[in-house]
């Protein structure tokens, strides 16, 4: 690995990195200035507030935007995996039916195990995300090549119909309401304790890194990859395992952020092109940085209350997927 | 078509005989009185046979005052009622949709109606005399009062009604004067690992207007889904008591859920916590069958018992 070059061969493509990484720092710090609690630098360097001061960041603010970078990094990553392994650009995990899945598992944990640690929700959850994922890819090859709008469509109707059983059973305990609470990615109960299974998305988007070339050449479509020598099966197993536990990682502890996976890698492909291992470290740079800004501007809003980051990011991806969908119908596929 | 005539005519005279059965047994069957309802006035007859109710603290009410009921809608019900979940007591639709074909089958006296049946009121009204004891949420207490006294008349329980009206009214008083000296507090909901926060106004918000817990944070806006919170703004609010209605206990397992979201290292900074009065309450009374008899009674006693 070491041996490889590390994204753009341009000495400006890595600067551009540095000076993108330098950004999100400057959003992250910002974002631990910012909310209810007493928190400022001032307070943290007097001596009668520090305590107090360090609480508020240790427990809460620090955790809050680790879990925020981590989401949406990882989500941005997930959602292009998803693309590469369906060859379609509007295929991320909340239009493939995986994030319905892995609510489904939240939800039969709530109802059975409502007190059983987050750690064991999000690993059923995954399960559920997993098998999800698999029966949309089955689903796929009965949809006729070519026709690249039927695959998000496809996978947004089988979302709904999981969705709906969702729903309907929630509905029968009265569970309705906890179900929209993870529809909704919310990032304000994020403290100490409570994000840290967030850190494994990290770690996998480390073999996604990894495997960024394969995914590429298996984004060229079965036969093109079978004769480039890749093991087209086992390298859609390993997007399929990697995807479904980051979704379910995410949805179980900060709930789901829709159209991330889908806005940020098309806008950083149009700019950078396809080629993963180049664009994969913008991928995350973006994601991450999106999710801040929109947690930020969400918690500004109605202080001391809060619009959820999920909500205010909703808004604006929803735009940017009507814009993909209907404005650049030349780059679907 | 030489049939239809014919056919019509023994229909027509069928019912004319049914009007005048009728007209003749009315006088004798039941007395009737006017009563008025949140959605106007209704003649009903007095001591009704047969009654369905649509309305959970309607049915907790009539229950606590020895009324039997011969229909009650499907759905989760409050534990003390989980008796009417039986095949004993027939089903006539949902809280919100009424079964019309069962509650005509039923050929009821009197149907009663309130809060989420409230809007079936005008097609129930056309099938038996209906009442709608939906409470006005700003006069809580008091119109909650009103409408035990509405249905203790209609089914003659005056007695024991104002009986238990007047123990309501003391343990109310009793309470108010223990909140005055518990300084403040503030209501919680949790579902789905999150948390939102309601206030005076809201629709729990009688624990600061009517029982006189002096509210954490005063500004909350009134929405029927609470206000999303963070864990900063407990450490910020910082009350004295921390009311919480578990969401998610819906079958059964009360605060547990809610007690892991709860269990950490900024919640126990807070006074509530080291005060030992983080209160997790019962969500029956609170959600489901609020302004019924036995229910308010319960709510008053258990935030009496928490503030002790």
């Amino acid at each position: 690995m070491a041996t490889r070059r590390f994204g753009s061969p341009d000495g400006w493509a890595a600067g551009g990195l540095a000076a993108g990484l330098l950004a999100l720092l400057a959003l992250a710090s910002v974002s631990l200035f910012v909310g209810v609690a007493d928190l400022t630098p001032g307070r943290l360097l007097d001596p009668a507030t520090r305590e107090a001061a360090l609480v508020a960041l240790l427990e809460s603010r620090l955790p809050r935007t680790a879990a925020l970078m981590l989401a949406g990094s990882c989500l941005a990553i997930a959602g292009v995996i998803m693309q590469m392994l369906t060859r379609n650009r509007f295929v991320e995990p909340t239009t493939a039916g995986t994030t319905e899945a892995a609510g489904l598992g939240m939800l039969v944990m709530l109802l059975f195990f409502p007190g059983s640690p987050v750690v064991v929700k999000s690993l059923v959850a995954a399960g559920f995300a997993c098998a999800g994922t698999a029966l949309f890819l089955r689903l796929l090859r009965a949809i006729p090549p070519g026709s690249p709008l039927l695959v998000p469509l496809t996978g947004i109707m089988f979302g709904g119909i999981i969705g709906s059983l969702t729903a309907y059973i929630a509905h029968h305990y009265g569970l309705i309401q906890s179900l929209g609470a993870w529809r909704n990615g919310d990032f304000s109960v994020v403290i100490a304790g409570r994000y840290e299974l967030l850190w494994l998305t990290l770690a996998l988007s480390v073999p996604a890194y990894l495997a960024a070339d394969r995914f590429t050449i298996a984004g060229l479509g079965r036969d093109m990859s079978r004769n480039l020598g890749l093991d087209h099966g086992r390298t859609l197993i390993v997007g399929l395992v990697i995807v479904s536990l980051i979704s379910a990682l995410v949805v179980t502890t900060v709930g789901s952020i829709p159209f991330l996976g889908l806005v940020v890698p098309n806008l950083v492909s149009l700019a950078m092109g396809d080629n993963l291992r180049r664009s994969l470290p913008w991928m995350a740079l973006c994601g991450a940085g999106l999710v801040l800004a929109c947690d930020i501007a969400g918690r500004l809003i109605v202080a001391p209350y809060e619009i959820p980051a999920g909500t205010v990011f909703g808004v604006l991806g929803s735009l940017v997927f009507l814009y993909l969908l209907l404005g650049r119908p030349s780059r679907a596929a | 078509m030489s049939v239809a005539p014919r056919f019509r005519f023994s229909l027509l005279s069928a019912l004319a005989a049914c009007a005048l059965l009728l007209g003749v047994a009315a006088p004798l069957r039941a007395e009737t009185i006017t009563v008025e309802h949140a959605q106007g006035t209704s003649e009903v007859p007095l001591g009704p046979k047969t009654i369905l109710v649509f309305d959970l603290a309607a049915l907790d009410t009539l229950d606590t005052l020895g009324v039997p009921v011969a229909g009650v809608p499907e759905g989760v019900k409050p534990a003390y009622l989980r008796k009417y979940d039986e095949a004993a007591y027939p089903k006539i639709g949902s809280l919100f949709e009424p079964d019309f074909e069962a509650v005509a089958a039923a050929a009821p006296d009197l149907i009663v109606t309130g809060g989420r049946s409230a809007a079936k009121y005008a097609e129930l009204a056309g099938i038996a005399p209906t009442v709608d004891v939906t409470v006005d949420a700003s006069r809580y207490i008091e119109d909650a009062k009103d409408k035990v006294r509405l249905l203790a008349r209609i089914t003659q329980r005056e007695e024991e009604a104002e009986r238990r009206i007047a123990a309501l009214d003391a343990s109310i008083a009793a309470l108010k004067g223990k909140a005055k000296g518990a300084g403040t507090g503030l209501i919680l909901m949790t579902t789905g690992g999150r948390m939102s926060a309601y206030g005076p106004g809201s629709r729990f918000g009688i624990i600061h207007t009517v029982f006189g817990v002096a509210p954490a944070a005063a500004d909350l806006a009134v929405a029927t889904h609470g206000q999303a919170v963070s864990y900063e703004f407990l450490l910020k609010t910082d009350p004295d008591t921390l009311f919480v209605i578990d969401r998610d206990a819906a079958i059964g397992r009360r605060g547990q859920a809610a007690s892991v979201l709860l269990d950490n290292e900024i919640v126990r900074r807070t006074k509530a916590w080291t005060n030992g009065r983080v209160v997790y309450l019962d969500p029956d009374s609170w959600y489901l069958s609020g302004t019924g008899l036995t229910a308010m009674q319960a709510m008053v006693d258990e935030i009496a018992a928490a503030l002790d």
